[in-house]
């Protein structure tokens, strides 16, 4: 994992998996107490208290096909050389919140990578889960609901023709939310 | 065109792209569409799935195949990395191992297209690698 947009990815595939209907994908910028907070949210199956204490164990996996899980462990690992935590809060039949804090001002915090162009791509390969984007930084935001998006009749963002479409809308967004970004960050 | 940033730009596509996807739509069920399912695990994602991706559903639209691009999980096979899962309506699902956009290109030309097999596939009864040399 080299940025968080593939951390994002990883992690989201989670949710996935958990059959969540809905995911929250958030990024909180604090240029103040420089950090970066990644979460995401999601209303899946959730976890007892003693899957979640094993979650951060590399060689903890739910699934058949291999015997390791890294998709956490990773993000555990690149939150904490870059200052930060990870935190996890489950419960069974309600959901998951996974939230890993990186420090900004930390050399070692990861780049935010193409993060548009997995977005993109989570919206076209599962177009029945709701998927909510929030990128705040400082007091200037993006966001996006999918669901607020067919209300407003874009129905056919999930479609492989919409893609380039969409992910300039966010890329643009979020290039213009950029320049705000204090220049003491190492984030980029 | 200029550029997309508002909702409003991004309707306006939608209305243009629209008809493409009614005719695709109507021109074939989801049956009988080809699927394509690129590993997105943590192994995948670390060795570049997400370009494959990107490829498949840029170029497939593009090309005139009606395709449904979906993600999976790992299939086990994360030394072959990144790998795709092809299903033609009406025939066995195929997997494909050390696809990169290249691959993928000659995938959707010789596979989807024409039905030929190409380099690369994974047998079904292929579970470990013993000897890499």
């Amino acid at each position: 994992m080299v940025d968080l947009a593939m951390h994002m990815m990883d992690i989201v595939q989670n949710a996935v998996r958990a059959n969540a209907t809905k995911i929250d994908i958030g990024f909180l910028e604090y240029s103040r107490d420089a950090t970066l907070t990644f979460s995401v949210n999601d209303n899946g199956s959730g976890m007892t208290p003693e899957t979640v204490e094993k979650l951060e164990d590399p060689f903890f996996t739910t699934r058949t096909t291999r015997r390791v899980g890294l998709g956490v462990p990773f993000l555990k690992m690149s939150s904490e050389q870059a200052g930060g935590s990870l935190k996890v809060v489950s419960s069974p039949g309600v959901g998951t919140r996974i939230e890993a804090v990186y420090r900004t001002d930390n050399p070692d915090c990861l780049p935010l990578g193409d993060l548009a162009g997995y977005l993109v791509l989570l919206l076209v390969a599962n177009p029945g889960i709701r998927f909510s984007f929030r990128y705040k930084m400082d007091e200037n935001e993006f966001s996006l609901d999918t669901g607020e998006w067919t209300e407003q009749g874009i129905t056919e963002f999930s479609k492989n023709e919409m893609a380039p479409a969409v992910k300039e809308y966010i890329h643009e967004n979020l290039k213009e939310l950029y320049k705000n970004r204090n220049t003491e960050s190492y984030l980029c | 065109m200029a550029g997309i940033k508002t909702l409003a730009d991004l309707k306006r596509k939608q209305e243009e792209v629209k008809t493409q996807i009614d005719l695709r739509d109507k021109a074939e069920n989801p049956g009988s569409q080809v699927q394509v399912k690129v590993a997105m695990a943590t192994c995948g994602i670390a060795s570049g799935a997400k370009n494959v991706m990107d490829f498949f559903v840029r170029e497939l639209p593009k090309r005139g195949i009606g395709a449904v691009v979906t993600q999976t999980g790992c299939m086990g096979y994360c030394f072959a990395e990144p790998t795709v899962e092809i299903t033609i309506p009406g025939k066995d699902p195929i997997v494909f191992g050390y696809v990169d956009p290249a691959k993928a290109d000659e995938i959707i030309e010789r596979y989807i297209k024409q039905g030929e097999l190409v380099d690369g596939i994974i047998p079904q009864n292929y579970n470990t690698i013993t000897n890499t040399d």
